[in-house]
């Protein structure tokens, strides 16, 4: 039987392996947002099947900071710079995608070996979203070239990972859960500095042409 | 409270007064003042430990030291001392032989992330909370990306950008395995499940095997990005060679340390279970492959902090063997070693670029001739660094081979005696190159003694660790 969680948090799976398939940024950041509000709205549930207030808290930044916050900050960034479309790379979007919703089958497959979580009453669905929003990521991190792309991919194995403790242990202990987020946010905000140095030092904001250093 | 007070006060109002828009001399005489008072804060406050009986101090639920983080809690502080205070001498020489121009804007950022960054690294090993432990160690990326980042360059800037994005991804595995740990906790062993170090090592054996061995392998992964093992070691060039060399030397001697020390938390817990095969042979020769790829990788190097760069991932191979081997004292003992000699080395390599203004190889030449003082204190750190009898790290890595001899891992042994072979003909023949020879043109305007100050107390230290008994008697058996 599904939970409702377990249909957010999968749906927030299905929308991120949609995103492949876009090089539109501005797209791509409205559905990073969309993804991240669903697991916002999973955790929200969790804390009212569970009566934890921390993970109230805990939905409520991630629906302020998380899905509303950085794609708002990444969309400045980008209009800033006037890039709206990424140039990918390796695999054209449409097959990306198609490896995406592949790789949604196979975390299927891996997680159904996990033992069942003590904590949270969700069957697997949850652990096999977050491991599908983990290859998602690295998806995303290989098929795109632009900086923005990069940080975005990077943005969405964290969500993977974050769904991943949400249903297999009912969310991290809150001051961890407070540390990730702050670690995550400054990191976001640093990243997005450089991508401006980026691009008035090369002119350009690919960071696949940056490999002067390489030997 | 009076923990975090005494943990936090000076590198945060260092770090403050230093950002603020006092003169550069002003700050860079509160830097020093500040990692100095620092290092004798933190010593003082684990001074129960590192003096008496007391095998742990708890400070507040998440946060304690035990004897093992104490003595890399003095280490760290004693590295980051040593390097922030060469930083000044290091700056002023780069605008005045360098032919560099430093804004006094740029080296106050600096000295306001570098002081963060060792407050980032100090939380590593008083954090008794795996979760505390991650973030902390997230926390030295973000900190030390603003140190790497300092000329503002291109080739920073592609450094930096690799470095925060790698090892961001790496420890972003970390954190799934943290989980994995925190999950395998909740089946039973502790209800409602616990990041804490103690009480999940008090209940080893009941933690969910198979969630634990999968997030002892995520861990090793993420953290094993974070200290450069092969062949997740990419971003750790490029990011030594780019930043500043008293950067350089706190991301060799102080930031490696942190990230094998969240592996041996890790791998001090799996020890206990009855799991233990998978955290003794994976460490042992995964760490003595990247030793071996490090030499190799050595062999052919352009760039002058780049070989000290492989040179410390070689480093990072042996005390993830000594992890492996489950003594933290051989770990504790390499580490020290290491970090004594390479941070020598560093600094002085940023004196020999300012020199010589290239960091190519091929150009450096006749050091003796240009400076022997310099020539004959670089000469010590590269024999101390490879592990050459009387320095230290020859006791150390004596010790690792015996013991991972007495281990049965005979062909580790094997794997590590070829590495530290070829790094030990690599380094000499690189050094060689670099001491003897003419220079390739007129080197002028050398500067007085104070930039050798730190690199040849030092030298004198690892001389010291190596003749005498001392690591021994200040290392009580962990």
């Amino acid at each position: 039987m599904m939970s409702s969680v377990d249909l957010s948090v999968l749906s927030a799976a299905v929308l991120a392996c949609l995103m492949v398939g876009t090089l539109h940024l501005r797209l791509n950041l409205w559905m990073y947002g969309a993804t991240t509000m669903c697991i916002a709205l999973a955790t929200a549930l969790t804390a009212q099947t569970h009566a934890e207030i921390n993970l109230i808290c805990v939905a409520l930044l991630i629906a302020v900071l998380k899905a509303a916050g950085i794609p708002l900050f990444l969309l400045w960034t980008s209009e800033k710079l006037n890039v709206h479309r990424d140039v990918g790379a390796m695999i054209p979007p449409p097959l990306a995608m198609h490896l995406s919703i592949g790789l949604l089958a196979l975390s299927f497959i891996l997680t159904r070996g996990l033992p069942a979580p003590e904590m949270a009453a969700t069957g697997w669905y949850g652990a096999a979203a977050g491991i599908s929003l983990l290859f998602t990521g690295l998806v995303v991190m290989l098929t795109r070239r632009l900086a923005i792309g990069q940080i975005l991919g990077f943005l969405v194995i964290e969500n993977g990972i974050y769904v991943f403790a949400l249903t297999q242990t009912l969310g991290m202990p809150l001051l961890v859960e407070m540390g990730v987020l702050l670690d995550m946010l400054v990191g976001v905000m640093f990243s997005g500095l450089l991508v401006f140095r980026i691009q008035k030092s090369f002119e350009h904001i690919d960071v696949a042409q940056l490999t002067s250093l390489k030997e | 409270m009076e923990f975090f007070a005494s943990l936090c006060a000076f590198p945060v109002i260092g770090a403050a007064l230093s950002a603020g828009n006092f003169r550069i001399e002003i700050v860079r005489r509160i830097v020093i003042a500040a990692i100095c008072l620092q290092a004798i804060s933190a010593a003082i406050l684990c001074s129960p430990v590192l003096l008496e009986s007391v095998p742990i101090l708890r400070f507040t639920a998440d946060f304690a030291v035990d004897r093992i983080g104490a003595y890399f809690l003095m280490l760290t502080n004693f590295v980051a001392a040593c390097s922030l205070s060469h930083a000044p001498t290091f700056f002023r020489n780069e605008g005045l032989f360098g032919g560099k121009v430093i804004p006094p804007q740029h080296e106050r950022l600096f000295y306001a992330s570098a002081l963060l960054f060792v407050l980032a690294m100090n939380f590593v090993f008083v954090a008794d909370n795996l979760g505390l432990l991650w973030v902390s160690i997230e926390a030295t990326t973000l900190f030390s990306a603003g140190l790497v980042y300092f000329s503002r360059d291109k080739h920073a800037l592609e450094a930096t950008w690799k470095y925060l994005m790698v090892c961001s991804v790496g420890i972003a595995f970390a954190l799934l395995g943290t989980i994995l740990i925190f999950a395998s906790s909740q089946h039973g062993a502790i209800s409602g499940g616990s990041l804490n170090v103690r009480e999940l090592l008090g209940c080893a054996s009941h933690l969910e095997p198979k969630l634990l061995e999968l997030g002892y392998i995520f861990c090793l992964l993420g953290y094993g990005t974070k200290a450069g093992i092969f062949p997740l070691h990419t971003w750790l060039p490029d990011a030594h060679s780019e930043a500043p060399a008293p950067a350089s030397a706190m991301l060799s001697g102080a930031l490696l340390n942190c990230a094998l020390f969240a592996i041996w938390r890790v791998t001090e817990l799996v020890r206990l279970t009855e799991h233990h095969g998978i955290c003794e042979s994976v460490p042992v020769v995964w760490g003595a492959l990247t030793a071996l790829a490090a030499g190799l990788l050595l062999v052919h190097q352009y760039g002058i902090k780049r070989l000290w760069a492989y040179s410390s991932i070689e480093n990072v191979g042996i005390m993830l063997v000594a992890i492996g081997l489950g003594s933290p004292l051989l770990f504790f003992l390499q580490a020290l070693n290491h970090s004594v000699a390479k941070v020598a080395l560093f600094l002085l390599s940023g004196n020999i670029i300012q020199y010589y203004k290239t960091k190519d190889l091929s150009q450096i030449r006749g050091l003796l001739q240009v400076s022997p003082t310099g020539g004959l204190l670089f000469a010590i750190g590269a024999a101390a660094v490879t592990g050459m009898p009387p320095f230290g790290a020859f006791i150390a890595e004596w010790l690792i081979l015996a013991k991972s001899a007495d281990a049965t891992q005979g062909i580790a042994v094997g794997i590590l005696l070829v590495a530290l072979a070829v790094c030990f003909v690599a380094v000499s023949i690189h050094v060689s190159r670099i001491l003897w020879g003419a220079p390739k043109h007129e080197i002028s305007q050398l500067g007085g003694f104070s930039k050798y100050l730190i690199p040849s107390l030092l030298c004198i230290c690892t001389i010291v660790l190596g003749l005498t008994a001392l690591p021994f008697l200040l290392v009580k058996p962990i």
